[in-house]
């Protein structure tokens, strides 16, 4: 007993005095992003560089979360700077009274629609979604080159989606079908259709983005819908045979922004933050390197890399009132009612779900 | 006697007052909001709960996989502990240690190498293929049986190691006397050994069916899309609605406090007091060369096929990142994605945090867990089924739930509500990590206290010795392999701890798991693979720490 009691006060005792945070006269200021490691380090450092008195410290977490964390923390708000989401889960914050007003020195540089209700979140980057497939297996032109070619029979099985639930990206993608729909038939049932065909071909849904794209280039599955800069990430930097199409129809794209967290005690270097990373140089900084494409149109275009020009085109309207007031019914009734209905794995063929009634 | 009842009394307080305090209170929390909507009480979320087909089939779901995990693991826990603890063989002590290591796979990457192992276009399975020459893979891990799969591979460590230290226990003159009165080996080992054995496999397999109940990891990246009731609150929640969330945890919650009263309906109706006297069992020694050989090869075998992903990992970290694609190994290795790791200034950060952490909660677990163990042997004890049902009933609860239950309770200071403001501090993690390793610890101690003859320490006072001299000397050296088993599984589960530190981390406490989990957003498979790789071998470094001490305390006297 007497040495187990002894390894337990060594470590304590070696441990302990690593508890109190180091205090070297810093202010810190913490940032909750999706954006990646690598994106956030490059924008940390350059800004350390810049203003040496404040210690940046940011989390890394898909946006969802980032939500999900502002509410728990209501009461001891944690972070500064929510950086990165999709602009209806900043209009969600900012209704339930958890963002801080601010109102950029460049807000008139941005079209309305990256312009949050009561100066709650202004726009940053533009995501186009995008469809995506193994470059190894298919050839450009035989990739589906538009969203109603993915309910082809000849991709079933073939098609592997992250689930949609957890992920922003896909959401804004199931929402935007449904919305296309509803803009034809003037209801989702042809949306939910739409989906249960789609689902039908989905031979699995998957809960990250890392197996997802491990699953595409392992060959377990040719297609996937993603965002472009993820794709081009994996696809430049680390290699992984993917390419991707921009559908003909219409391109979804996400409103990509940023917002001060609310607290009783806003930190000055927030707002320092804030306009540092929406700067200009930032701006072009992140759309070379990190193939985001800046919402701000008041960067010379040749200042940005080339690539830029072709890919919002054509961009699918997206009406984001509709998005915000339904997407979670309709992402409910998909989880009940449509996912896995036809199943796309090995199996007797299912029909279409034509009667999903209410 | 009468040290004895103070000493309990002195207990009872302040472990009852824990327990209801940081375990019960929060929980009632839960159950008080899914009770009301608009600040009235209404039922209707569970009408709607359980009028809806898919949550019904949740609910089936997560009790067959339960169940079947604690059977599956029983099935390989038990005999593990039978061959390295009953039998002496080349190699048996490292690979007894080894055996215990699957019980934490580093989070995500680690059940991720499962994937890589026996996926679709895993290493196993494409080996197969070809060998078979078959055109599909043979099999894909999908759905309930991959589940069962990944919970069997590493929730058997929970019989393993209960067993393990009760057969350390086992006292040898009882099954020399059950021989010598002429009962057959069989009999013996049905009519002695398997009851002593009992409290044991009880604590096992309640461990492992609260854990199966509560899992999110496997049905999360397994599952494709099977409904479980762990998952049907996560996606709940992320769908913004709170109520069903809570809905979905206080069934849960009943179901495992269901499963925990059968078990103790169970446990309360046989008599495993063993009388201590004589010398813990030897180790039969094999004779036969084909004998020593074949278990050798049993057991061995065994470890290594149960260590597969753990290898599978350490190839990973090695491979270097988008090139594996339709080959059965990595074409190319690279030491890459461990320079990586090293260039990051912010590259021990994590693993400080993570010891430290820890560390802290496993000494509080261990401290907390004697005083409970020895209030749950005094039979005569009020309230004592309640004491064990509050100590059992943080493994009822996801991890999600235990973290989000503190991050409500404790978001403010209100000393009338018996509040603190805990969130956004250093002490909320460790906080969870003892809250949610309080079963583990206390079911070991306890264990250990069950096989404990109490007259021992009454022997030892009567020979003079005072309360405190036979606590030390004698109960607590009894007790030792029991509570070093519990520790050292709640030492290591919080050292990679992932479902509650990702909602309650803070910038400053940042977990191992957190750091893997930005990783692998970054697609970084092979650093996270690395990060794993090294916790696996901090897991591994305290294994043998605690393995050497609990074997070299306890060799019999005379061996």
């Amino acid at each position: 007993m007497s040495r187990l009691l002894q390894v337990i006060a060594i470590s304590v005792s070696l441990l302990l005095p690593a508890c109190s945070p180091a205090g070297n006269g810093r202010v810190s200021l913490v940032v909750y992003s999706p954006h990646g490691k690598e994106l956030l380090s490059d924008h940390e450092q350059r800004f350390e560089a810049r203003y040496p008195d404040v210690d940046v410290k940011w989390l890394d977490m898909g946006s969802q979360d980032v939500l999900d964390r502002l509410r728990s923390e209501k009461n001891n708000p944690q972070a500064d700077i929510w950086w990165g989401a999709p602009s209806d889960l900043f209009e969600q914050a900012g209704e339930e009274a958890l963002l801080l007003p601010y109102r950029p020195t460049w807000a008139e540089a941005v079209p309305p629609e990256a312009r949050g209700s009561e100066d709650f979140w202004y726009g940053t980057y533009k995501t186009p979604e995008v469809i995506a497939y193994n470059s190894a297996l298919l050839k450009e032109d035989e990739a589906p080159a538009d969203w109603d070619d993915l309910l082809d029979p000849k991709w079933k099985g073939k098609i592997i989606l992250r689930d949609p639930l957890a992920s922003g990206t896909m959401r804004t993608i199931f929402c935007a079908m449904i919305l296309r729909e509803l803009e034809k038939t003037g209801s989702p049932e042809s949306g939910y259709r739409w989906l249960g065909g789609l689902d039908a071909n989905t031979k699995d849904y998957v809960p990250n983005l890392t197996i997802l794209s491990q699953k595409l280039a392992r060959r377990e599955g040719w297609i996937t819908l993603w965002n472009m800069p993820d794709i081009e990430l994996q696809q430049s930097r680390y290699g992984y045979p993917l390419a991707y199409v921009l559908p003909a129809s219409g391109v979804p794209v996400v409103m990509d922004g940023i917002a001060l967290v609310a607290r009783s005690e806003p930190r000055p270097a927030a707002r320092d933050f804030y306009e540092f990373v929406t700067s200009r140089p930032s701006l072009v900084q992140a759309a070379r390197e990190f193939f985001r494409i800046p919402c701000r149109n008041d960067i010379p275009s040749s200042e940005l890399p080339s690539w830029i020009g072709q890919t919002l085109i054509p961009p699918m309207p997206l009406d984001r009132d509709l998005l915000r007031k339904h997407s979670r019914e309709w992402m409910r009734y998909w989880d009940e009612h449509i996912r896995h209905q036809g199943d796309g794995g090995p199996g007797p063929a299912p029909a279409l779900p034509g009667g999903i009634g209410r | 006697m009468s040290v004895t009842r103070k000493s309990t009394l002195l207990l009872t307080l302040p472990v009852f007052g824990l327990l209801l305090w940081l375990v019960l209170y929060p929980n009632l929390f839960v159950l008080w909001k899914s009770l009301v909507s608009d600040s009235r009480f209404t039922l209707a979320h569970y009408g709607e709960f359980f009028g809806s087909a898919s949550q019904m089939e949740a609910l089936g779901n997560s009790l067959l996989i339960s169940l079947g995990s604690v059977v599956l693991s029983a099935l390989i826990g038990i005999p593990l502990a039978f061959v390295f603890h009953r039998f002496d063989f080349p190699g048996r002590r490292i690979f007894a240690a080894l055996a215990s290591l699957p019980v934490l796979l580093p989070p995500l990457v680690g059940v991720i190498a499962f994937l890589f192992l026996y996926g679709e276009s895993g290493i196993l399975t494409r080996t197969l293929q070809i060998l078979l020459g078959l055109s599909e893979p043979p099999f894909s891990m999908r759905g309930i049986p991959a589940i069962l799969w990944v919970h069997a591979y590493t929730m058997y460590v929970y019989f393993y190691l209960f067993v393990s230290a009760a057969l350390k226990r086992l006292d040898e003159s009882l099954l020399e006397a059950s021989l010598s009165l002429g009962a057959s080996r069989t009999r013996t080992f049905l009519r002695v050994t398997l009851p002593v054995l009992t409290p044991a496999m009880v604590g096992a397999a309640l461990l492992t069916f609260m854990t199966s109940m509560a899992s999110f990891s496997a049905p999360y990246i397994f599952g494709g899309g099977v409904r479980v009731l762990s998952l049907q609150i996560y996606n709940s929640k992320l769908n913004g609605d709170l109520e069903m969330a809570l809905v979905e945890t206080v069934v849960l919650t009943l179901v495992s406090l269901l499963f925990l009263i059968l078990l103790q309906r169970y446990e309360a109706t046989g008599k495993y007091r063993a009388v201590g006297k004589g010398a813990s069992p030897s180790l039969r020694p094999l004779r036969g060369k084909g004998l020593r050989l074949g278990m050798a090869v049993l057991g061995i075998s065994a470890v290594l096929f149960l260590l597969l992903p753990h290898l599978t990992l350490v190839l990973i970290s090695f491979s270097q990142d988008g090139t594996w694609t339709t080959e059965i190994l990595p074409p190319r290795y690279t030491a890459a994605n461990y320079q990586r790791l090293l260039a990051d200034d912010r590259f021990l950060e994590p693993i400080l945090n993570s010891l430290k952490m820890a560390t802290l909660a496993t000494a509080a677990n261990l401290a907390f867990a004697l005083a409970a163990g020895w209030l749950l042997i005094q039979r005569k004890l009020r309230g004592r089924r309640l004491l064990s049902a509050l100590t059992l009933l943080p493994w009822a609860l996801p991890g999600t739930v235990v973290a989000l239950n503190l991050a409500t309770t404790f978001s403010t200071s209100d000393p009338l509500q018996a509040r603190v403001l805990l969130v956004g501090t250093f002490w909320i993690l460790p906080l969870a990590y003892f809250i949610r390793n309080i079963p583990l610890v206390v079911r070991a101690v306890q264990a250990g206290f069950e096989q404990l003859d109490p007259n021992l320490h009454w022997a030892a006072r009567s020979l003079g010795a005072s309360w405190f001299y036979g606590l030390r000397r004698v109960l607590l050296p009894l007790l030792l392999p029991a509570a070093a088993a519990g520790s050292m599984l709640a030492f290591v589960t919080a050292l990679g701890e992932f479902v509650s530190s990702i909602v309650i981390y803070t910038v400053d406490s940042r977990p191992i798991s957190v750091e893997i989990l930005a990783q692998l957003r970054q697609f970084n498979f092979g650093s996270a693979a690395a990060y794993g790789v090294l916790l696996i071998l901090m897991i591994a470094a305290v294994f043998l720490l605690f393995g050497r001490t609990l074997d070299e305390r306890h060799r019999p006297a005379g061996q």
